[in-house]
């Protein structure tokens, strides 16, 4: 039974999920579809209850079942609409339609393959993929963090019926966690009525997209065999992993953080201004699982203004394009902390004396930046939390500037973004002193992962290495597309055209990239006089 | 060829890594353990409860237990006081956490406090850990909870 609940609702999330892409015209490869709607379709679910709490509707499964199977319909509203303006030729453009929806699905069905060199890493992220759904579904919830708050308020929201529930009749001193985002509450609640009594499987389905996701983004760039290595470093960074299946907010909010950053750094060069709402919107996603993300969004916006600084955008539409990036984040924020927090919640959170009352005092800053760099980055703690994979990405940093003396413009993005977590991360401990170094700093620092895995995506020596891997084999699979657009050239695509495989694209089972979004010009065309 | 040879290059990069230093011990201890653990739980017939007592361990099965004693004796209100949990770590040498109340109440559902809580004086049972064994013992009277206050004010509540 409960088998057949999950088909339904990965069913519905993917619904909700390819609605949204639909909504902001992202077309990616097959796999990149599938595994974005799928994370995306799992936010929209972690809105539901929300939702229906804030409206004080009461959180039954036929509300919350029904609202999920609304949120799916209400995204795809775009695509009805298109079927239902051809309703003078309804059943015949309906059949067309479905007709080469299907034949397209059969085509990239048929595109996506295995190359055997990939086997080995397939085999092995999967046995790993395996083991951590198997620990998501068996066991409970075992944080000290979700137990004393989130996992413990959806209990009893699924036998009472709300949020607000005799759990905050219990003395709670001990704890804060009942004022951390309904994210996880919303989840589990649904979950729950699904009948897992743990709930949690929703988090193996973001560990699973998100996997699938990077090796097709990573094979992107670099050989396939380079590809999965990097992917397996990064799956076996051990405290990583062991959140693939403890429920928390910090893997999640890192996947969307990450996902926003991608977006926004393709916006950069696309300029396809719902590449950049996207972008935003997932930024606003990030925000609502962990609130203190809006402060690292602010880090990002001199990447937007430079990137159209660049090309002359007026200052008018650069405005413009900072606040419509920043929206969903604010928004978030407002929904989370000020709104429910401060409005819903029957205990009351003051978070003004979470602040750090002595800020003229530097000290503790540049003590927290020391104690990331020695205890977190580095040494026998960072070993055990990251395994090798920082001193891998390390090297291939160093390597890159001093063999090719230069970072090409990808590498430097994701170097920046890299950066800008680092110092926020260490200013937020500053500000707040409850952000300490071992719990927060270190799941907080989540954040740098996948950005490092891009980083090693864009390193020109492992670009070199596997244009030197691609021509000695002389059958390249992969070309760089750009998420969105026109395809973008990296080393390895360069080169692997100069090999002379004409097939590349359809090995991939690649979207042909859209035709321009006439209707709706990035923001700043108008340049600046 | 070419192929079968970047196939067998892929393999020994797995077998590399897998046995890399600090990635074998992490191997075998978790990835591998979890594989060994799955084996045995994929057939087991224990219930949620099972499952949890196993996840929860010691602090969990006295939970459940303060509730089935409760429910037998058809106690209504009960609210539970724990001893700290430095007394256990500072005076008895157990390694024993008892949960703090948001987590007993989320096991059991129902209310529990610490000596410092706010909450303390409504207080009517105790919960005792001794090394003969756990008992739950009332408190009759608000003389006996502040003398019992008292003997642990030494002791601070940890998590």
């Amino acid at each position: 039974m409960a088998f057949i609940a999950l088909i339904l609702l990965v069913l519905c999330h993917l619904l909700s999920g390819y609605g949204l892409l639909t909504l902001f015209t992202i077309r990616q490869k097959t796999a990149i579809t599938l595994a974005l709607a799928l994370i995306l379709g799992v936010a929209v679910a972690s809105l539901v209850p929300f939702v229906l709490q804030l409206c004080f509707i009461p959180l039954t499964p036929a509300t919350v079942f029904g609202s999920l199977v609304l949120a799916g319909l209400l995204l795809n509203i775009r695509t009805l609409l298109r079927i239902g303006k051809t309703a003078g030729s309804f059943d015949r453009s309906f059949r067309e339609r479905w007709g080469r929806f299907v034949r397209e699905c059969g085509r990239r069905v048929r595109a996506f393959h295995l190359l055997p060199y990939e086997i080995p890493f397939v085999l092995i992220l999967g046995f790993l993929l395996f083991v951590s759904v198997w620990r998501c579904y068996y066991l409970p919830p075992t944080s000290r963090d979700a137990l004393s708050g989130p996992e413990a308020i959806a209990e009893y929201a699924v036998r009472e019926h709300t949020m607000i529930n005799s759990f905050f009749n219990v003395d709670l001193w001990t704890t804060n966690n009942q004022f951390k985002s309904p994210f996880l509450i919303s989840l589990q609640i649904i979950y729950k009525m699904a009948g897992f009594p743990f709930g949690q499987i929703w988090l193996s389905l973001i560990f699973i997209s998100f996997t699938v996701l990077l090796y097709q983004v990573l094979k992107e760039k670099l050989h396939p065999i380079i590809a999965g290595l990097l992917l397996l470093l990064f799956t076996m960074e051990p405290e990583l992993y062991a959140y693939s299946f403890m429920i928390l907010y910090d893997y999640s909010n890192m996947v969307f953080l990450f996902l926003s950053l991608y977006f926004l750094f393709d916006y950069c060069k696309s300029k396809t201004s719902a590449t950049l709402y996207f972008a935003g919107l997932l930024m606003g996603i990030a925000t609502y699982i962990r609130s203190e993300t809006l402060a690292l969004a602010l880090f990002f916006i001199p990447v937007l203004i430079l990137s159209q600084w660049r090309e002359k955008y007026s200052y008018r539409q650069m405005v413009l394009s900072v606040v419509l990036f920043l929206l969903p984040a604010v928004i978030a924020y407002y929904l989370t902390v000020s709104l429910y927090i401060g409005h819903y919640l029957p205990v009351h959170y003051a978070i003004g004396n979470l602040v750090n009352q002595h800020l003229s005092d530097l000290q503790p800053l540049f003590k927290r930046y020391g104690d990331i760099g020695t205890r977190l980055l580095t040494g026998e703690l960072a070993l055990h939390l990251w395994g090798y994979f920082m001193f891998i990405w390390a090297a291939l940093f160093l390597l890159e500037g001093v063999l090719l003396r230069r970072y090409n413009r990808d590498a430097r993005n994701w170097l920046y973004a890299i950066g800008a977590i680092f110092v926020g991360l260490g200013l937020l401990g500053y500000l707040l002193p409850l952000f300490d170094l071992t719990d927060t700093t270190k799941r907080g620092l989540f954040k740098v992962l996948p950005l490092m895995l891009l980083y090693m995506a864009n390193n020109g020596v492992l670009h070199r290495l596997s244009a030197w891997i691609g021509q000695w084999e002389n059958a390249v699979p992969v070309l760089q597309t750009s998420p969105g657009k026109a395809p973008l050239r990296s080393t390895y695509g360069k080169l692997s055209k100069t090999t002379g495989n004409k097939q590349p694209d359809k090995r991939a089972g690649k979207t042909p990239p859209p035709p321009p979004d006439k209707k709706s010009p990035a923001p700043g065309r108008k340049k600046r006089k | 060829m070419k192929i079968f040879l970047l196939t067998v290059v892929s393999f020994l990069a797995v077998i590399l890594v897998l046995n890399a230093g600090y990635y074998k011990t992490w191997f075998v201890d978790k990835p591998m353990q979890y594989w060994a653990d799955f084996q045995k739980q994929k057939d087991d017939t224990v219930g949620i409860q099972g499952i949890m007592t196993g996840r929860f361990g010691l602090p969990y099965t006295i939970c459940v237990k303060v509730k089935e004693v409760l429910t037998k004796k058809k106690v209504k209100d009960a609210v539970i006081l724990f001893e700290p949990n430095s007394y256990y770590r500072d005076s008895l040498h157990m390694p024993l956490r008892v949960p703090e109340p948001a987590v007993f109440y989320y096991y059991t559902g129902l209310k529990g406090v610490w000596t410092t809580s706010a909450e303390v004086n409504k207080a009517n049972y105790l919960v005792r850990v001794s090394s003969k064994g756990v008992s739950l013992d009332e408190i009759k009277s608000p003389a006996q909870l502040q003398q019992l206050l008292a003997n642990y004010r030494k002791f601070t509540p940890i998590l």
